[in-house]
């Protein structure tokens, strides 16, 4: 793997905690590395991606993720508000993201995101639900 | 807690009715022990705080309504992306007519009814 991660986390098994600056940094890290299958770790089998402008779960939503990462997009988000109520956390980023088209174009999308995290049995934190809101750009509804 | 669903398209409308009936037990039984409530923008309630609240809110019989405008369901856990306005009277007891988009997280009980862990109403704005 080429990209270099300096927040402190085990690929296999990741763990976006309970620390808004910590699932901050990992979700940032892992999406910059243009990993598509190790960002796919950070979200639950069935959880719900809206990145694509429509909910996919499952194979559906690794496919996108590999092919949304492959052009290696770079993503900025910064923590506007965090909640946490027991085994389940609601988090809203202003974020943006600096890619390319398929004429190899640049691509400007920013906006806002709300992200559901949830606890599982085994106590990693990891996304069940992502809904960004494009102000700029193409990605959300 | 007869109000309570398994149905997550059904949540919003029981909460409206019990809400709108002013009956703060009824309410409660919607949230989860340890919701979290921000009525107030960047104020999170949670436990008595937040129960406090809630019941001095209804105590002026506010009338509200609220439609799903969209909801991601995920296992025991949901998304409700939620329009809606409260009509309530202010401190000096003129009318006060209050809207936003709420972003609502539920969670489904062992007992298999959703209720509340996040209401953000005006999460999204």
């Amino acid at each position: 793997m080429s990209y270099t991660f300096t927040v402190d986390f085990d690929p296999e098994r990741p763990d976006l905690t309970d620390d808004t600056d910590t699932q901050n940094e990992i979700f940032l890290q892992v999406f910059n590395s243009g990993d598509g299958e190790l960002f796919n770790r950070l979200y639950l089998d069935d959880s719900i991606s809206n990145f694509s402008g429509e909910p996919l779960t499952g194979e559906a939503r690794l496919a996108f993720f590999k092919e949304f990462l492959a052009v290696k997009p770079r993503l900025k988000a910064t923590v506007t508000h965090s909640y946490v109520a027991g085994d389940v956390a609601l988090i809203g980023v202003d974020y943006s993201i600096d890619t390319t088209g398929p004429d190899g174009s640049p691509v400007h999308l920013a906006g806002q995101c709300t992200d559901v995290l949830r606890r599982g049995a085994d106590g990693r934190w990891l996304m069940a639900i992502d809904r960004p809101v494009a102000a700029t750009g193409l990605v959300a509804e | 807690m007869s109000q309570l669903t398994d149905n997550v398209e059904k949540h919003t409308a029981l909460y409206v009715e019990a809400f709108n009936a002013g009956d703060f037990a009824t309410v409660e039984s919607f949230y989860t022990e340890d919701a979290v409530a921000v009525w107030e923008p960047g104020k999170a309630l949670s436990g008595d705080a937040r129960r406090a609240y809630q019941r001095e809110f209804l105590k002026s019989g506010p009338k509200m309504t609220a439609v799903p405008r969209h909801t991601f369901v995920t296992g025991d856990t949901a998304l409700l992306i939620v329009d809606w306005t409260i009509d309530t009277v202010d401190a000096d007891g003129k009318p006060e007519h209050l809207k936003g988009v709420g972003v609502d997280v539920l969670r489904l009980g062992e007992d298999k009814v959703w209720r509340y862990a996040i209401d953000d109403p005006f999460g999204e704005g």
